[in-house]
């Protein structure tokens, strides 16, 4: 799945994923290859990107993400 | 006709200012490049942003979001963007004009508006608009280092007074970037927000079942100040990059005036050179003509 992380600044990571976990508001949410469309408010914390070169890590302060059509977009602060 | 060493010394007048203007022009040039780039990269996020936004307010009601109640307008509040340096032709003064415009319109109510940016500062601060308490003091110093960071703190803390009650309108005036040569003045309502007319069917078709995590309302309540938020980051990145276009075009149309001025000057300098060159040879020709007379 494609996966983008984007703030108002800059493009922090875009490119292929085998799995994405996100810090939602009601805890740690693990997003997999075609999951269902999704959208949801995140806090603080940090994004860990599962590709298949590895795990990369991302600190952000909140934000949203959406899921939809294999598609992850994550609107982060 | 003028004298010759009076033409000589505006040539090189003119000459210089040629120079210092064509180097203004290729400043702008760069930075507007930079600024360009703030902007194309911005766009996506507010785009996404504006597109959850408005798939969740379709099935849910937003006007009873503390951002959306509508007041008797009493106390306004004008966002007047600016840029902090002037030899960019109108592009200021096309802003303040406005701003004076929604002043007149909304005789009756206390105005105040918050200048983000010295030009409009400087216009408005010994006025009764100056906005004085709680405000950041020297807005226009977010131009030093513009994130979305620094504008979210001036964002926050207009939303915060309307939130209180301090402010029943809040509108934003700026310029925004067309193309390098044109900008446009716009005006916006930023506070209460407007909820966007539910689009035609033609725009539902791809809009998907979501899960809402952990709720609509949240999400909502969560989603509307930071859309405020980067409505105004926006509006200053717009009018960063309209400042810097609009400079290049009042430099290059500068340069092209000297250039002008320069070429007429030396036309000028030419024809007295040639007439007191005439001049000198009919003095000598008929000084010799009366020695052998």
């Amino acid at each position: 799945m494609v996966v983008d992380i984007i703030t108002p600044d800059k493009s922090l990571f875009s490119g292929e994923a085998t799995a994405v976990t996100v810090p939602g508001t009601d805890g740690s949410l693990g997003i997999l290859d075609k999951h269902a469309p999704l959208i949801s408010a995140l806090k603080q914390g940090k994004v860990k990107v599962t590709t298949a070169g590895g795990e990369d890590f991302y600190e952000i302060a909140g934000g949203v993400v959406e899921v939809q059509q294999n598609k992850v977009i994550i609107l982060a602060e | 006709m003028a004298n010759l060493k009076e033409i000589r010394s505006r040539i090189t007048s003119v000459n210089s200012t040629k120079q210092i203007t064509q180097a203004m022009k290729m400043v702008s040039a760069a930075k507007l490049k930079r600024a360009q780039d703030a902007i194309v990269q911005m766009r996506p996020y507010a785009s996404k942003l504006h597109e959850i936004l408005e798939n969740l307010s379709a099935s849910l009601d937003v006007s009873e979001n503390e951002y959306a109640k509508e007041r008797p307008v009493e106390r306004v509040l004008i966002i007047s963007i600016t840029s902090n340096r002037g030899l960019c032709g109108a592009f200021n003064n096309n802003v303040i004009k406005r701003v004076k415009g929604l002043i007149e319109e909304h005789a009756g109510a206390d105005i105040k508006v918050l200048s983000l940016g010295k030009k409009s500062f400087e216009s408005f601060k010994k006025t009764a608009y100056n906005p004085g308490v709680g405000y950041p003091e020297t807005p226009y110093e977010i131009y030093n280092d513009l994130t979305f960071e620094r504008s979210s703190i001036i964002a926050q803390a207009v939303m915060d007074k309307y939130v209180e009650g301090k402010l029943d309108k809040v509108y934003l005036v700026y310029n925004s970037f067309k193309n390098a040569a044109m900008q446009i003045l716009k005006t916006e309502q930023f506070l209460p927000i407007v909820s966007s007319a539910p689009e035609d069917a033609e725009g539902n078709e791809s809009k998907a079942d979501y899960i809402f995590e952990p709720n609509k309302e949240e999400i909502v309540t969560e989603l509307i100040p930071k859309s405020l938020k980067v409505q105004l980051y926006k509006g200053l990145l717009e009018s960063h990059a309209s400042e810097h276009g609009a400079r290049m075009t009042a430099m290059h149309k500068a340069t092209d005036n000297a250039t002008e001025l320069s070429k007429e000057l030396k036309l000028k300098y030419n024809k007295a050179r040639q007439a007191s060159i005439t001049n000198e040879i009919l003095e000598i020709v008929s000084g010799a003509e009366a020695l052998s007379g």
